[in-house]
């Protein structure tokens, strides 16, 4: 056994084990996850839809910032809200938004496909969806 | 200094010319359409020619190499990896190499220490940081298949997932980003600390090391921080995928000068260092079993030589042997 053998063998060894701590940790979390989402479904429909507080008909910033950093606003207004329970954003023109995703759902859940249309198309996952029930879930 | 310069500004320039182009000459055409297929092309026929004229080349002779104990007798012990005997060993051996770079975890440094004495130490920091750098390029190219494919295929999901698994910035910092940035400074670095190393570096070493570093910088820029258009990107690269000639919608001139250095890249490949992506495969010290010992290698271009037997000689001069009293085998 020389070294570079040696090697080999921890390599395949340690694969070994991160594939199958990956494969139970993905399994258990497939699991565990559909299970709730099943239960918020049936226990409380159509939260989403209904509309925040909403200061104007228009979308916070121009169309070509969102599009490029909707994600990084989306985070943002998360940390502040929860963490930091700043919940209102004041855009440069000085309209005045709640920090919520509700806020966006109020002119875009109109729309189920909304974020779909370019999630799907560009085959980015947001995360979104893991807390938050999706427009594809809520009863149109 | 200048092995150094030279690539790096020819880099810049390489980088500009699809910047002025699309800003200024509006070429969206010719960078997003002709010049990816070119580069297809070039990288494809280059190979093929490359491999073909290597294929061709007789290699009769099997090459042992003094890593391993080779196949002897039943007592000896041997290392069927280092030395195989038989094909299939063989070409694990050619895995091991292209998969784990099995030849540089033998690397070795000499350093001149006072005395003078001259110490030899294993030096696995190249093997580690090649690894590192081929390893999180392979992976950022599978996981650039989100973009080839309308549903990502489950393989490419599933590395991307890995990939993500720390879960932190937004967009996900995927992991092979921030090694391969890593892993292509310290080439570039490795090759300039050390006298000896600046020595032996060309410019054709450091050409292909800034031209990814770059690609790798502005993709990762795209993607975190100068935002572009991801919409077009994808109808683009969707188009190409299926060898379509649509001109494309409007698309940050950045995103152009990425594709237009990974071109660069591709065309480069078959004319250069960058060739060993294919050549690994041909490596006769790696690629052959070292059966020399069990098997008769004939080398195909032995002239032909007309041998004359003694029989032969003995039946033009028997009669004349036999006068000058000269012992004959047959009578």
């Amino acid at each position: 056994m020389n070294k570079f053998n040696q090697f080999l063998v921890a390599l395949v060894a340690g694969v070994a084990v991160f594939v199958a701590v990956g494969f139970f940790l993905i399994a258990g979390h497939r699991g565990s996850a559909s299970l709730t989402a099943a239960d918020v479904v049936a226990q409380t429909p159509a939260a989403v839809g209904k509309g925040a507080p909403v200061d104007s008909a228009k979308c916070i910033m121009p169309v070509d910032y969102m599009r490029a950093h909707h994600m990084q606003v989306l985070d943002k207004w998360r940390k502040d809200s929860v963490r930091k329970g700043t919940r209102t954003f004041v855009n440069p023109e000085g309209a005045h938004f709640d920090k919520s995703l509700n806020t966006c759902m109020g002119c875009h859940g109109s729309n189920p496909m909304f974020c779909f249309m370019c999630h799907e198309y560009a085959n980015v996952k947001p995360t979104c969806w893991n807390c938050h029930l999706s427009p594809m879930e809520v009863p149109q | 200094m200048k092995k150094v310069l030279k690539p790096l500004i020819l880099v810049i320039v390489l980088a500009l010319v699809p910047y002025v182009g699309v800003t200024y000459g509006k070429l969206d055409y010719l960078f997003a359409i002709i010049v990816p297929y070119a580069a297809t092309a070039i990288l494809v026929l280059g190979m093929i020619w490359r491999l073909i004229d290597w294929l061709r080349r007789p290699v009769p002779f099997r090459i042992p190499t003094t890593c391993g104990q080779e196949q002897s007798l039943d007592w000896i012990k041997t290392n069927p990896l280092e030395c195989p005997s038989n094909p299939f060993m063989a070409a694990m051996r050619v895995l091991s190499e292209v998969f784990l770079f099995r030849s540089l975890f033998r690397n070795t440094r000499a350093e001149l220490h006072s005395g003078p004495k001259l110490v030899y130490g294993s030096h696995k920091w190249l093997w580690l940081g090649g690894l590192a750098f081929h390893w999180s390029l392979l992976i950022v190219v599978i996981r650039h298949a989100r973009f080839f494919f309308e549903a990502m295929p489950f393989p490419v999901q599933m590395i991307e997932t890995m990939d993500s698994l720390l879960d932190v910035t937004v967009p996900t910092l995927f992991l092979t980003d921030a090694v391969a940035l890593a892993a292509v400074t310290f080439l570039v670095l490795r090759r300039l600390q050390d006298e000896k190393m600046r020595l032996i570096s060309l410019s054709t070493d450091y050409f292909p090391l800034f031209l990814i570093g770059a690609i790798a910088a502005i993709g990762v820029s795209m993607r975190y921080v100068t935002k572009v258009n991801i919409m077009p990107v994808k109808a683009l690269t969707l188009s190409l995928a299926h060898f379509g000639f649509d001109a494309p919608e409007p698309i940050g001139a950045l995103f152009y000068v990425h594709l237009f250095l990974v071109c660069v890249l591709l065309a480069y490949v078959p004319f250069s260092k960058l060739v060993h992506m294919g050549a690994i495969f041909l490596s006769p010290t790696r690629n052959l079993p070292n059966d020399s010992r069990a098997k008769r290698h004939v080398n195909p271009w032995n002239p032909d030589i007309k041998f004359r037997t003694y029989a032969e000689y003995e039946d033009e001069f028997r009669e004349k042997m036999k006068k000058a009293g000269l012992p004959v085998e047959k009578q």
